[in-house]
């Protein structure tokens, strides 16, 4: 019988990711104001959160700038509880949540939640409480400057 | 459809964490000879192969469907809609075949995921790099984000989820394909690890290797073999962003909205009025219990507020469609061939040559594909008469 031969294999590769005019200047509204921003579509009139260059539905640009939150309702969640190669050390939540005045959700990480008991911290999140996007000590300009915290 | 479109050849790799007694290549090759000699012809026959490979880091390989140019001088495509890759990828060959350019094609997905050691960091890759890459959202966190609504707005339970996991474990122990073949309880399963609640493992799908081919002919080369008729097909994309469809009033993130129209659309051209009574098999995309219950609406089952009821319909009441005998892919899950094996599947019912998992009297299958964040959709019926 033929021994099996196998090779070991790694994929290294760094890149550049470019955030675009739209995320850019959501990006600099975090670091610069703490504010959240939302683009409105001038046709469907929904405030898209995150701030995008184009509604996808319509077809239309979006020019049209307007703060949402900083409070709002927790959409869906989920809590991970297993730990994989290249994610975060369990137990961690992330949750839709849609701002005061937006009509579209973003996701973020909530924290401040106790989950020492896992289906306890479910029961609470499944009554969509309200949270606030809690701003980090010094923003860098990227999603990850806020979280959400219930309120 | 202006040319009748049939599926004459199949051929299928058995599913597993890994075949490291096999090349890439050599993995194509086994399910391309196979779908060949099924249809009793021979490579010269083809008039187009398309491929289908999901994202090129689960196997740690680029382009490993350049192995699957079979034969010189045909047309060749490789098609990329994350777990709709198999489903979109024949679609493509059918659209061939039907448009006319070709007279028969052949599509093969193939998966060789079984050499990435950290499949879920690669599936977080497949995310946005600008709003949502930084966070832990994997194939697994976005089902149970799904699943957690689906909970809060229809009323599912985690005893739901377990039950329809279990009837797929159980369908798989028939199929001598499946990777997982798990005799587990309803018990065993919510006893299962939890992975993002509300999943826990036994509701999620494996990770699998394995390859899927099969061989589309024209109405008119058919002649006297074994085939099943595309009776209806048709995809549909949606918003990328899930946060976009949260709130949407026409159907929600977890109702499926462009499922159901393709379903719809589908269902319109094979005749099918009455899809609870007039459709045998349901072969489904769905890597996880929880996302099979938000394809019961979407496929004309049920209303979508009777889904929790109807998961214990499906499970009493005979007359109704039979779902995923084949276990599904909670039983297998080879990421760009799946979409692909639910089509073979159906296929190989209505042919009445599904072996141990044969449904009786397979008149009519249906198979569904949804990829990325369900920004694709298809929906494919397959019968054993031709389309009108």
């Amino acid at each position: 019988m033929t021994e099996l031969i196998t090779i070991p294999g790694r994929w290294e590769f760094d890149y550049t990711y470019f955030a675009g005019e739209a995320a850019s200047r959501f990006f600099g509204e975090l670091k610069d104001s703490r504010r959240i921003m939302g683009v409105r579509c001038p046709s469907c009139k929904r405030v898209l959160v995150p701030a995008r260059s184009f509604c996808d539905v319509c077809f239309q640009r979006t020019e049209e700038w307007v703060e949402v939150g900083p409070e709002g309702v927790v959409e869906t969640f989920t809590i991970l509880t297993a730990a994989f190669a290249g994610m975060p050390k369990p137990p961690v939540v992330i949750a839709y949540v849609t701002f005061d005045g937006a009509d579209t959700a973003l996701l973020n990480v909530l924290t401040g939640l106790d989950l020492s008991n896992i289906s306890d911290a479910a029961h609470r999140l499944q009554a969509r409480p309200r949270v606030r996007a809690s701003f980090v000590d010094e923003p860098q300009g990227r999603i990850t400057d806020f979280t959400f915290t219930l309120l | 459809m202006s040319t009748r479109v049939g599926v004459i050849g199949i051929g299928q790799t058995p599913y597993k964490r890994a075949h490291p007694e096999l090349s890439s290549a050599e993995l194509i090759w086994a399910a391309v000879d196979e779908a060949l000699r099924d249809a009793n012809v021979d490579i010269d026959a083809i008039d187009v192969i398309i491929a289908g490979v999901a994202p090129d880091a689960l196997s740690g390989e680029n382009g490993v469907e350049k192995t699957a140019v079979l034969g010189s001088g045909k047309p060749f495509l490789r098609v990329n809609t994350g777990g709709a890759t198999g489903s979109s990828a024949t679609f493509a060959a059918a659209d061939y075949v039907a448009s006319g350019r070709a007279k028969m094609a052949l599509v093969v997905g193939v998966e060789r995921m079984g050499q990435a050691t950290s499949s879920q960091n690669v599936f977080n890759t497949v995310f946005d790099p600008i709003y949502e890459k930084d966070f832990p959202l994997t194939t697994i966190t976005m089902a149970a984000l799904r699943a957690s609504m689906s909970m809060r707005v229809y009323g599912y339970t985690s005893r739901d989820w377990a039950e329809i996991a279990a009837r797929n474990h159980r369908n798989a122990l028939r199929n001598p394909l499946a990777h997982l073949k798990l005799d587990v309880t309803v018990e065993d399963i919510m006893n299962s690890p939890l992975l993002a609640w509300p999943i826990h493992r036994y509701e999620a799908c494996p990770m699998s290797e394995g390859a899927c081919a099969m061989v589309l002919a024209a109405g008119d080369v058919v002649g006297s073999r074994s085939v099943a008729w595309i009776q209806g097909l048709s995809s549909m994309t949606d918003s990328y962003a899930m946060g976009d469809r949260i709130n949407r009033a026409e159907g929600s993130l977890v109702d499926l909205l462009t499922l159901e129209l393709s379903a719809r659309r589908a269902y319109a051209d094979a005749g099918i009025t009455d899809p609870r009574r007039q459709v045998d098999v349901i072969e489904l995309y769905s890597p996880f219990s929880s996302a099979e219950a938000m394809t019961y609406p979407a496929l004309g089952m049920c209303a979508p507020e009777d889904g929790p009821r109807f998961v214990q319909e499906q499970l009493a009441d005979v007359s109704l469609p039979v779902f995923n005998p084949s276990g599904g892919p909670q039983a297998a899950n080879p990421v760009s061939a799946t979409g692909m094996v639910r089509i073979a599947e159906c296929a190989l019912q209505v042919r009445g040559l599904a072996g141990e998992r044969q449904v009786p009297d397979v008149v009519r299958a249906v198979a569904t594909g949804q990829g990325g964040a369900t920004q694709f959709s298809t929906v494919c019926v397959l019968g054993a008469e031709p389309p009108e």
